[in-house]
């Protein structure tokens, strides 16, 4: 079904959403994130790369309220996000997932999807008692819709503890999904999943871009399969920005292929979403 | 079962007990009536806990605190104000004392926090006993305008009953399910968009409410309190063990554990209290090591599970002692020795 994929065609024209500004998070001595700056675009796919504690999870957790950084400007369209509380950064349309699902395990499916819709995702109603939520994406308008959405609409009543850890990613992803963002930011998703898995996967994210409008940030240790799909890559490493461009350019980039990459990468990746 | 039914199922039970507790002063004598208005204090010391304690997985030990500052303000302000009023005015300031304890020392967790709330209880206590003695000049109050007794019974039953529905109306609402999360992974709700520190304060302050409530209705029980009663760390202890036996993160749990513990408590304190007491801590043992969701938790599968346990452990000590497994180890042995010869 790859080649059914509707997809955007990529406008530079589109405003910046979220603008990460000289980002730096010092652990006492140790800088995990120098100095890194990225633009992300409404409707964006962006992949994120990089080696093993090249900085990419702290990066995330600056930009998602966990960690407050150490220096640096963080703005979501007009408003700085400098000293909020993750709460707030939920609330303003910052969702994340974790590298490791932190799914809530003694509490069913659909509760772990009505905390996020209940808090982050709670938008003014028409009507105070009933009517129709504002401003809501209609698969993301209920627990069914988003359980629809992710795949898990049959496990809705289950123990979250009790699914296999495939599920638990998607569950995890549908959680961030309740807080209904407008950015959806993606530590490691496809970690420990099966081949197949990761292409279903990695479809599911492109169809949360295409469908809901969603910008999407997205760390991967499968670069094969991000660069397949994203539509702009970060390369990180030693804390730093090294590149920053389409998946074609990055996998010619000699410092991205010195870095990490390696030689076999130098093969031109085909890319699904044909410009 | 689905949530409907489930609703249906705790009203009706709540409907029968408050059926019950409102039948016990007509026909029970004064020691079943003080047995039972010990067992509804306890209802609602415990099942209040529960409710935040519970689900947050908070450890508090200030109930005694919050208890003692009840029972403290009713002693004082009822001379002036009606019976309802101080209650109110209890259950007021312990939530107002609730908040700024909270704010201090919610930010920590487990052993931390356990130790601090006891402290700030310690502390609290010594504060009134110190403000009683170079003050006042005074070691307690004598409470000399007392409700009469069914009054009292009448209240403490209204605090219990309310609890409950309470506990029940928290569970289904974004509040409850809130702190259910907080106890799971506190920083996972914060990026579902949960202000913790928010509502961990407003559970903190409406357990403290309750005790406080329950403090000053029990205080003109005794007409006499000083702080070593009415602050007595023992009330928030057994309020703790309570929940902790009945099953913390359940609805009924306290309540069995309470009803089990008051006649427990009646009927062995007078006699033999050292028996109660260690009772309590073999009770506490058991279910933490066995029964670690509480009284609350146990299912006929339970007791199913721990017959065939005990079945097969039967099984295999009559194998080790009639002989069979010795025999059978020498016949392998045999046989090892013959295939090598």
């Amino acid at each position: 079904m790859t080649e059914k994929l509707a997809v955007k065609a990529v406008s530079p024209a589109r405003p910046i959403l979220l603008s990460a500004q000289n980002i730096t998070v010092r652990f006492g001595g140790l800088v995990a994130v120098d100095e890194v700056s990225a633009d992300f675009s409404a409707g964006e796919l962006v992949g994120i790369i990089g080696p093993n504690g090249a900085g990419k999870t702290t990066f995330f957790n600056a930009i998602s309220g966990v960690q407050e950084p150490t220096s640096g400007k963080l703005m979501l369209e007009t408003q700085s996000l400098a000293g909020k509380k993750p709460h707030r950064f939920a609330a303003l349309g910052l969702a994340r997932t974790f590298q490791t699902p932190r799914v809530f395990g003694d509490l069913t499916v659909s509760e772990n999807i009505r905390l996020g819709l209940k808090f982050a995702g709670k938008r003014r109603r028409e009507y105070w008692l009933w009517g129709e939520e504002k401003n809501v994406p209609w698969a993301l308008r209920d627990i069914d819709g988003i359980l629809r959405l992710i795949g898990l609409d049959q496990q809705s009543s289950a123990a979250a503890g009790s699914l296999p850890p495939a599920q638990q990613r998607l569950l995890e992803i549908g959680m961030a999904l309740s807080a209904r963002p407008r950015i959806l930011l993606l530590d490691e998703v496809a970690a420990g999943l099966t081949e197949s898995e990761i292409e279903d996967l990695a479809l599911l994210i492109r169809r949360l871009r295409d469908e809901l409008d969603l910008t999407v940030v997205w760390i991967e240790h499968a670069v094969t399969v991000l660069l397949r799909h994203v539509e702009r890559v970060i390369v990180l490493h030693q804390g730093k920005v090294i590149a920053d461009g389409t998946p074609a350019k990055i996998v010619r980039d000699p410092a991205v292929i010195e870095a990490y990459l390696g030689d076999e990468m130098v093969e031109p990746v085909e890319t699904v979403h044909v410009a | 079962m689905n949530s409907k039914e489930l609703l249906i199922r705790d009203l009706l039970v709540v409907f029968a007990l408050a059926g019950w507790g409102l039948s016990i002063p007509y026909f029970g004598s004064d020691f079943i009536i003080s047995m039972a208005l010990t067992c509804l204090m306890y209802i609602a010391l415990s099942s209040s806990w529960g409710l935040f304690c519970g689900a947050t997985r908070y450890l508090s030990l200030a109930t005694s605190a919050f208890f003692g500052i009840g029972a403290y303000t009713c002693a004082l302000t009822l001379e002036k104000f009606s019976w309802v009023q101080s209650i109110a005015m209890g259950a007021g300031i312990a939530a107002l004392v609730a908040v700024v304890i909270g704010a201090a020392v919610l930010h920590l967790r487990g052993t931390y926090f356990a130790v601090l709330t006891f402290g700030m209880t310690e502390l609290i206590r010594h504060a009134i006993t110190y403000w009683e003695k170079s003050v006042t000049g005074t070691v307690g109050r004598v409470l000399t305008v007392v409700p009469e007794r069914d009054t009292i019974y009448l209240t403490v039953l209204v605090l219990a009953l309310g609890t409950i529905l309470l506990s029940i109306a928290v569970r289904r609402t974004r509040f409850g399910l809130a702190m259910l999360c907080i106890g799971a992974d506190e920083q996972r709700a914060q990026t579902l968009g949960v202000n913790t520190k928010l509502i961990k304060l407003a559970g903190f302050a409406l357990t403290a409410a309750i005790a406080g409530a329950v403090g000053a209705a029990m205080s003109v029980r005794w007409t006499y309190i000083d702080p070593h009663t009415v602050f007595n760390p023992f009330i928030g202890f057994q309020t703790v063990l309570i929940a902790l036996i009945g099953g913390a993160v359940t609805l009924w749990g306290p309540l069995i554990a309470a009803i089990v513990f008051s006649i427990l408590a009646e009927t062995l304190r007078l006699q033999a209290p050292q028996v109660y007491m260690m009772s309590l801590g073999l009770l506490l043992i058991l279910s933490v090591l066995y029964l670690p969701g509480g009284l609350a938790s146990l299912r006929w599968d339970t007791f199913k599970g721990w017959w065939l346990d005990a079945k097969a452990w039967y099984e295999l000590r009559r194998y080790e002692w009639s002989g069979d497994k010795a025999r059978d180890k020498a016949r392998a042995k045999r046989k090892r020795e013959l295939r090598f010869d």
